[in-house]
């Protein structure tokens, strides 16, 4: 995972070091496909603005220039059964699929280090903002991310810890709880708002 | 100059024990850092806050400026603190002979695994799973059901149990193979409760 702010340095930089990496796996490796994940030093998320030029560059590039087979990790701040949660990884699978990534690979809420921290609806809205985004114009999904990102990149220090598994949950149904569908739900029409179209 | 066979990570292995010498500060703090500022100015590289590229011609620079990273700095083995090297000809073999097409999971379950490009109107592959975030064994499999429940994904990226028989899996342990088995099994449970039982993991 090329790391923004890290040795590299900056936007275009690390997007450098990670045309290398890609291309690298496949000399190196002999690779299948070559899984990326552009991180932000300071926030440990893959959604930042930084990073997400770094991943929808990069993956463009090497679409438009190679036959490389590219996945993504998606690592927001905020925790399950929250807006900021879903914000965050719309955003990432936006730029993911109008940049022609092969496979979108998550979702790690609370940035992946919080146990019980994910659940299966962050994938859901991964899966419905990927299926929204496929064949848009790319000057039209870069005035949404343009309106969508502003809406959680303050919040990185205060992102909300959101909830458990087993608080989102009914563990024995495998349910949803009402709370958490009413967020997906406030969630979904913000992003329909911003010209996304479900 | 043509190559006497494909690079393969044997050839790797031995490259890296026979490389240039270097140690991991001149590589994280010298080379990599003085290497991409230098292609950023040599290729005029500026995104203008674009999320995603428009301008095909800077994409190019971009491809340039990787592929030149990797050429020129190669890759460093933390292992032998040795640098192993390609030369140009041996890193277009690997690109012009990557399998563009292969099949995740089985049977009915199986998603086939094609390039797309910028802008496709095909939707990709969903890989729904905690991606290596800790989850209780007590709800491992549940947790995994979650997803494999959602119709949006098609195969699954695992968690890692924080424990397994209420021990936790320490690296070296023979704990650490019995939760990598374990996490496996209840996956694979969780796939065929959901009626998916070919899914890939």
């Amino acid at each position: 995972m090329p790391i923004f702010g890290g040795y590299a340095g900056g936007v275009e930089e690390t997007a450098i070091v990670d045309v290398a990496t890609h291309i690298n796996a496949f000399v190196m490796s002999n690779a299948s496909w070559h899984l990326d994940g552009p991180v932000h030093i300071r926030w440990g998320s893959t959604n930042t603005r930084e990073t997400l030029t770094i991943a929808g560059w990069t993956c463009a590039t090497i679409s438009e220039f190679t036959n490389i087979l590219s996945g993504n990790q998606y690592y927001p701040c905020a925790g399950p059964c929250t807006e900021m949660c879903l914000l965050e990884l719309s955003a990432q699978s936006i730029t993911d699929t109008a940049s022609g990534r092969e496979i979108l690979s998550g979702v790690a809420a609370a940035k992946g280090v919080v146990t019980d921290k994910t659940t299966g609806m962050e994938a859901r809205m991964m899966g419905e903002v990927a299926r929204a985004t496929a064949g848009m114009e790319i000057s039209e999904v870069n005035k949404i991310l343009d309106a969508l990102v502003p809406l959680y990149e303050k919040n990185y220090a205060n992102a909300p810890a959101g909830k458990t598994f087993q608080e989102c949950y009914d563990v024995k149904t495998i349910t949803p709880t009402d709370e958490y569908v009413q967020v997906y739900d406030g969630a979904r029409k913000k992003l329909e708002d911003l010209g996304l179209v479900f | 100059m043509t190559f006497k066979r494909s690079f393969d990570s044997y050839e790797f292995y031995d490259r890296a024990k026979v490389g240039e010498k270097c140690t991991q500060d001149e590589w994280d703090l010298m080379r990599i850092p003085m290497k991409a500022m230098e292609l950023k100015q040599k290729y005029g590289l500026d995104f203008k806050g674009e999320f995603i590229p428009t301008d095909k011609d800077m994409m190019e620079n971009l491809f340039k400026a990787g592929f030149d990273m990797l050429l020129e700095c190669g890759i460093y083995c933390t292992d032998t603190n040795r640098v192993v090297k390609y030369t140009e000809e041996e890193i277009w073999d690997a690109l012009n002979n990557i399998r563009q097409e292969f099949t995740l999971g089985t049977g009915r379950d199986a998603v086939n695994f094609t390039r797309r490009t910028v802008g496709d109107k095909k939707k990709p592959i969903i890989q729904g799973g905690p991606t290596g975030s800790p989850i209780s064994e007590e709800v491992f499999m549940p947790v995994h059901l979650s997803y494999a429940l959602e119709k949006e994904v098609d195969t699954i990226v695992d968690g890692v149990m924080t424990s397994v028989r209420g021990k936790p899996p320490i690296p070296g342990s023979p704990y650490e193979i019995l939760a990598a088995k374990t996490e496996t099994r209840l996956i694979k449970q969780a796939a065929a409760m959901a009626g998916r039982p070919g899914m890939a993991i």
